[in-house]
């Protein structure tokens, strides 16, 4: 019980800290918004006089003067009453609906690639693990060099071979934009055919990483007694490999799936910048761009509030699973 | 996002451009997309990421102005021509320029069926006058309507240069449905009602759609659907123009001058509007430092410079020249004063020129070719933005052409944010950007925003858009005196035209380098009507309201 209590404050103090990092940093960035949406303004050919500023400040309502401990009071208050601020990038709207639509689709995209990258990986790596010395183990090079070209290099050549060349895949969006949007069969079968791209430029640079982990763990959890033990006692190949080699091989590898899991929105900025994919990493940019402070802290504490309960998660069920974590504390 | 025009524009590292040539190698597809008389033209205008929707013309919206809703007024920037009549037919001011009396047309609806009536002008002048955080137009009349179809418009002063503000950029909402609206300044208008050619036929965060309006005054305009696409920026912009996805966008291509045969049924119109310059902190006054508050150097960059050169291996040839008066050349060449020293900013160097004026001005040449004085090198820092590839190459050639003059340019690049930052603040000695122009097709607007007294600041306070700090008795005098002549009188104008436009050439506080094109590519096998020339019936950047609106109107689908 103390384990968990402990782990739980642990947790709580650095939600704390994340929650006040994410309130100073965007505050120390130059520029504020208002000279920002001007610059803009003026470079798209607009007329910016000095009524056009004061129109922005009070339309932004940016130059409120207040202090900033009493900004901070105010931006726990807001944050306890689950209100994010409006975004100024895309004023008028509030920043939890801009969240609210970006956000699934980072998370079914990179979620779902993430989760086949692992679980192609892990097989991958335990079968090569298990072959170690046949012709399988070419598998190892030629993945580590997918997973060592630059991800949009890779990216963009899948593009131009597989959308531009072959026109197999479209090249750009989320969707076909003459469909519309929900839970209808043309919509969801081009959702589905405008992710496989991305998906697999995704699956194909990371799983090489998942590989190599496995097979390395493979390859040491053989040579341990039990695995000899089991082999002594007769029991067949695939009942080794299955229960007694790969179970132990792949506990670290589950304990990097959850911290990945939580990178998953952070993750996505470069996918969806190549891809053209509406999603939250767009956003992300999109907010430090226009110095949109209240978008910024919405979506930084997306990923803060993901990866702190990623690693909970695995604190805890490694609790359960290993009881020498729950001792050694 | 950032500047559609060049910003963004040229970003592409050399790596995505590498790709992009994969791209080009592997072809497109077969279907050309022409001859559909129902076809949906396809804009892109670098929007970088999902549509928020926004249609409320008063408050950062993503579209609408000049489709949805429209101004009295339409001022083409890049014609020396009268305004043409939109809402209104005819505007007459008084003598003095307090009074704007403007008779609107008649006959025509909103897009509900409502009657348009001078109720509804009368209501949009209040609604701004009551909403400062609207008023981005600075409008401070007074406004009453004698009868349904005039409006009169009083100002407390001599007010001939707010004119094409009021008429050319309020758009004009409808009294019926904005009276109810609580709060107008943040409405999003989910179902926008105006009296344009367009009305909002769907809204999605990939995509926006315009529907031809059927009982627009002016006639349904040709092309029935107008859709706007969110991509993620200029590169995928590049990318669906080669899958011929895009019919309209506005951002540099590689190989410009051969677009016909590398994007195959496209044209592309290259547009000289803004002008480059090296802004200088110039004014020691309001605490600016450096060797360039000296105006010998000032004028020795501005000799020192081979634009020739600059725009052959900056700009691919896309520039063009620039007066050093900042008359805006071709359209402004009536104005352009014949008291400059050069009519035309030379565009090949005057090295001997420039080493004179430094030698003059008390600058020794020492053993590493570069000028001294009082013991510091003649040594500047130019700041521009990290990814504007154009930019860039332009710097580090100046850099090259100012070495042979034996002055050091030292190229720093900065983030966006904190390049706009310290522009404001005036935390430079050089920045390269760009002067825009005003909203109408008059030289006084860039005066008033770049060289007025009251749009700069003290070195480390904001100033609003006179980054050099420049401040001139002589030049505000004749700003001051411009308000309070009637633009038709052209003679009077002259004279305080001519005045400005002498200082502002003697002190080079923005030194001119090349008046820069926007490159616009449009999809010439499927639409007919685009503006072309030197002199275009609108500008035809796809980003600029209202002139998009006046070019969808205008196009014809091929085949129809």
């Amino acid at each position: 019980m103390r384990y968990y209590l402990r782990k739980l404050t642990f947790y709580l103090v650095a939600l704390w800290s994340a929650l006040t990092l994410n309130f100073l940093i965007p505050r120390m960035l130059p520029g504020d918004p208002v000279d920002i949406l001007l610059a803009k303004l003026q470079q798209r050919g607009g007329a910016v006089d000095p009524s056009t500023r004061r129109a922005y400040e009070l339309l932004l309502g940016t130059d409120s003067g207040e202090s900033l401990p009493r900004q901070y009071v105010g931006y726990l208050g807001n944050l306890a009453r689950g209100q994010l601020g409006i975004s100024v990038s895309d004023f008028p709207a509030p920043v939890s609906s801009v969240i609210a639509t970006s956000l699934p689709w980072t998370v079914v995209l990179v979620g779902l690639a993430t989760l086949l990258s692992v679980l192609i990986g892990t097989g991958l790596g335990v079968l090569v693990g298990w072959r170690r010395g046949t012709w399988l183990d070419s598998l190892l090079p030629a993945t580590t060099v997918l997973s060592a070209v630059p991800y949009f290099w890779l990216a963009l050549i899948l593009v131009a071979v597989l959308g531009s060349g072959l026109g197999w895949f479209p090249l750009l969006g989320g969707y076909d934009v003459t469909l519309t949007p929900g839970w209808n069969g043309p919509f969801l079968s081009s959702a589905v055919y405008h992710g496989v791209l991305p998906a697999l430029t995704i699956v194909l640079s990371s799983a090489g990483a998942w590989l190599l982990g496995t097979r390395n763990m493979m390859v040491s959890t053989m040579a341990e007694d039990f695995v000899l033990t089991a082999r002594a006692k007769g029991l067949r190949d695939s009942r080794i490999m299955a229960w007694y080699a790969a179970r132990n091989a792949v506990l670290p590898t589950a304990a990097g799936f959850a911290i990945s899991l939580g990178f998953v929105v952070a993750g996505s900025i470069v996918t969806e910048q190549v891809f053209a994919y509406p999603g939250i990493g767009a956003k992300l940019l999109q907010a430090v761009q226009s110095n949109d402070y209240a978008l910024m802290q919405g979506i930084f504490l997306v990923i803060t509030i993901t990866v702190l309960g990623a690693n909970l998660l695995v604190d805890l069920l490694y609790g359960l699973v290993d009881p020498r974590v729950r001792a050694g504390g | 996002m950032l500047c559609r025009t060049r910003a963004s524009g040229l970003r592409a590292s050399a790596v995505l451009v590498a790709a992009a040539l994969v791209i080009a190698a592997c072809g497109s597809s077969d279907d050309d997309g022409s001859g559909d008389a129902d076809a949906t033209l396809v804009a892109y205008t670098g929007q970088s990421s999902d549509y928020q929707i926004n249609f409320n013309p008063y408050s950062s919206s993503i579209g609408g102005i000049g489709t949805i809703f429209e101004p009295l007024f339409y001022f083409n920037i890049l014609r020396a021509a009268e305004p043409e009549p939109r809402l209104a037919t005819n505007y007459s001011w008084n003598t003095d320029g307090t009074q704007l009396s403007i008779t609107l047309r008649e006959n025509v609806a909103w897009s509900d069926g409502q009657k348009f009536t001078a109720r509804d002008v009368l209501f949009t002048l209040d609604l701004l006058t009551r909403h400062k955080e609207m008023n981005g137009a600075g409008f401070d009349g007074h406004a009453t309507a004698p009868d349904e179809t005039h409006v009169v418009v009083t100002f407390d002063r001599p007010s001939f240069v707010r004119g094409p503000q009021v008429l050319g950029r309020i758009y004009i909402v409808p009294e019926h449905k904005w009276k109810d609206i609580d709060n107008p300044a943040t409405d999003t208008l989910s179902s926008p009602v105006g009296t344009g050619p367009y009305t909002l036929a769907e809204f999605k965060p990939q995509a926006f759609t315009y529907a031809a309006n059927p009982n627009y005054w002016g006639g349904a305009p040709a092309v029935k659907k107008v859709r706007f696409l969110a991509l993620s920026g200029n590169q995928s912009g590049e990318q669906a123009l080669r899958a011929r996805q895009v019919d309209w966008q506005s951002a540099p291509v590689p190989d410009v001058k051969n677009i016909e045969k590398n994007y195959p049924g496209y044209k592309a119109l290259i547009t000289p509007l803004n002008q480059m310059v090296l802004a200088t902190c110039s004014n020691p006054a309001l605490g600016c430092a450096g060797p360039q508050t000296d105006p010998a150097v000032r004028q020795a960059i501005y000799h020192g410079l081979h634009r020739t050169q600059t725009n052959t291996l900056a700009f691919e040839g896309t520039s063009s020249e620039i007066s050093p008066g900042f008359g805006l050349l071709a359209r402004d060449n009536a104005v352009i004063s014949s008291r400059l020293r050069n009519r035309v900013a030379p565009m090949q160097p005057d090295t001997a020129r420039a080493r004179q004026l430094l030698e003059d001005a008390g600058y020794r040449r020492n053993g590493d070719g570069v000028y001294a004085k009082g013991g510091s090198q003649l040594s500047l820092t130019v700041k521009t933005v990290a990814g504007w590839a154009d930019y860039i190459t332009a710097l580090s050639t100046m850099a090259q052409q100012l070495k042979q003059v034996g002055i050091k340019l030292t190229v720093e690049q900065l983030s966006w944010n904190e390049w706009t930052s310290q522009r404001q603040s005036g935390r430079f000695q050089l920045i390269m950007d760009s002067l825009n122009q005003g909203p109408a097709p008059d030289p006084y607007y860039l005066y008033s925003y770049f060289f007025g007294t009251q749009g700069t600041a003290k070195v480390g306070g904001k100033a609003s858009t006179n980054w050099s700090r420049f401040s001139d008795p002589q030049v505000d005098r004749a700003l001051a005196a411009l308000t309070t002549l009637d633009p038709k009188n052209t003679a009077a104008r002259q004279g305080h035209l001519d005045t400005v436009q002498t200082r502002v050439e003697e002190s080079m506080a923005y030194i001119p380098v090349l008046t820069q094109g926007t490159v616009t590519e449009y999809h010439a096998a499927k639409f007919t009507g685009w503006p072309t020339g030197d002199a275009p019936y609108a500008m035809p950047a796809v980003w600029q309201s209202p002139d998009n609106a006046e070019v969808m109107k205008r196009l014809k689908p091929v085949g129809s």
